[in-house]
């Protein structure tokens, strides 16, 4: 027990060690241009089906439970408010943190871990060129400016799924509905959710490059699983989190 | 003057010493040769000299008149330094290490579009037709890594190493996972370029055949200790000392211990 606590507070500083290094890279100088773009096609253009598909239904289960749960109690008319204020401001941009941040952060993860282990990492740096600059700064612009864009397309697909689940599954009224929306949810709320992103985007990365960057040829390639297991878990548990403390910071 | 100097170089992980006080010198464009069994701090030895690993303090490490040892990598100017460094030197890695996402004619170009300053795309292209070629690999170029044999890829690695001409070419065990035939392909592949392109080579390996073969100067490394001073090979082969004999003529029992 006390080992591991000691492991995590050793885990914690060498992270802490990696994010001044990659931040110090990343924004003072300008990133690889071809590298960049490769990876922000992957993780943007590359998860929009994804987002697409999830959010869709989630927002139309978000209706659908909204509306017959507020039917019982002969408050349908806050429906609007329910599907804006849970879905805008919550779960969408937290669903696509979460999901997108599993998934490209799987990618960074691996894909690091595995150049590490096959000693691509230290073919770089022979080289005399630094792969902070190379290989994690295009990684984290990449996720840091696709995510917010994906959060508001989730958020704009997300609002079409509950006016089709409400409107025309579960009749109501089309003018009802976005009235009470509009009570409820504003441009604020894009820029929120927007916001979210970027915050997601940037740790999600960080933390995925952190596990990937650390593994050691030694590690092997249970290494490279660890590595991903150990990215994916920590960054969806982070992006939960701060998505509370920015809420709670944004809406009280 | 000697292009490299090790001086009481020591290395140490945690409590675990790994090098112990080695003290060696390797002239410009010559070949070393560093031999011992696994686990004795080979590839440690190597990694300290470019900076991939920093020494414990207390030693030195002049490569072309810079202190690799004395480098502190947070500081810019040194991490210029190093990096200034860096580029005299190739190396050879074990099991190639190619970058996986790119094309073998890829890899090669790469320390060039990097590094080589102005070069023309055309120079560029010829060069890596030429490297490709000396390896034996010239209808390599559009093929991807993971599409070639083990020991096409460490050809194909060796390509790369030697791409920008380097003064020295680190080699960390470049026979061991290829068949004999290969590996003395690779050893000859070594002496072509040392005498073609006046390359050094700096080689670490187990294989005592290709240690004799390659010539140049010789050290054996011990737990971290170089058990007869380093020298010329043939006075190495020469000696009496037990640790040579036994691990030249094959011997299970010794100073050299399996860990």
């Amino acid at each position: 027990m006390f080992k591991r606590g000691w492991e995590a507070l050793e885990t914690l500083a060498d992270f802490l060690q990696f994010v001044r290094r990659a931040a110090r890279v990343q924004f003072l100088r300008v990133p690889p241009r071809a590298q960049f773009l490769e990876q922000a096609v992957q993780s943007g253009v590359g998860s929009m089906g994804l987002v697409t598909v999830l959010i869709l239904f989630g927002a139309m289960g978000l209706t659908v439970q909204g509306f017959t749960s507020f039917q019982r109690v002969g408050g349908q008319s806050v429906l609007g408010a329910f599907v804006g204020i849970g879905g805008v401001r919550e779960l969408y941009p937290v669903l696509t943190g979460v999901i997108v941040g599993a998934r490209v952060g799987a990618n960074f993860a691996a894909s690091l871990a595995n150049r590490q282990i096959s000693e691509q990492v230290e073919a770089l740096e022979v080289m005399g060129i630094d792969p902070f600059h190379y290989l994690v700064a295009p990684r984290l612009w990449a996720l840091t400016l696709t995510l917010p864009l994906l959060c508001a397309y989730a958020i704009f697909v997300g609002l079409a799924a509950s006016y089709f689940a409400a409107v025309h599954q579960l009749g109501m009224n089309s003018g009802n509905f976005l009235n009470q929306l509009s009570q409820f949810v504003g441009f604020s709320d894009l820029a929120a959710g927007v916001l979210k992103g970027v915050v997601f985007g940037w740790l999600v990365a960080v933390i995925a490059c952190f596990f990937g960057y650390r593994s050691r040829k030694r590690d092997g390639a249970e290494g490279v699983g660890i590595a991903t297991n150990k990215a994916i878990v920590i960054s969806s548990v982070t992006c939960i989190v701060v998505n509370m403390f920015i809420s709670a910071i944004m809406y009280t | 003057m000697p292009a490299i100097e090790f001086r009481n170089v020591s290395k140490s992980f945690g409590d675990r010493q790994i090098l112990k006080s080695i003290s060696l010198t390797i002239d410009e464009g010559s070949i070393a040769v560093i031999l011992g069994p696994s686990g004795t701090g080979k590839s440690v030895l190597i990694r300290c000299l470019i900076g991939l690993l920093k020494p414990d303090p207390g030693g030195q490490i002049l490569v072309f008149g810079t202190d690799v040892a004395a480098i502190d990598e947070r500081r810019r100017a040194d991490r210029l330094k190093l990096y200034a460094v860096r580029k005299r030197f190739g190396m050879l890695f074990q099991d190639g290490a190619l970058f996986d996402d790119m094309t073998v004619g890829e890899n090669v170009a790469f320390p060039m579009r990097h590094h080589g300053g102005r070069m023309r795309e055309s120079e560029i292209k010829a060069r890596v037709a030429d490297k490709l070629a000396r390896v034996g690999l010239k209808d390599a170029v559009e093929k991807m890594p993971s599409e070639l044999s083990g020991g096409m890829r460490k050809r194909a690695a060796f390509a790369r190493a030697i791409a920008m001409e380097p003064d020295f070419v680190l080699c960390d065990e470049p026979s061991s996972g290829l068949d004999p035939v290969m590996a003395a392909t690779l050893d000859e592949l070594i002496l072509e370029m040392h005498r073609e392109l006046n390359i050094g080579f700096i080689v670490i390996t187990h294989d005592t055949a290709e240690a004799r073969l390659l010539g140049g100067r010789m050290g054996l490394l011990n737990k971290g200790e170089l058990v007869v001073p380093f020298d010329a090979t043939d006075k190495v082969l020469r000696s009496n000392h037990p640790a040579i004999r036994q691990f030249f003529d094959r011997q299970k029992d010794g100073p050299i211990q399996v860990v």
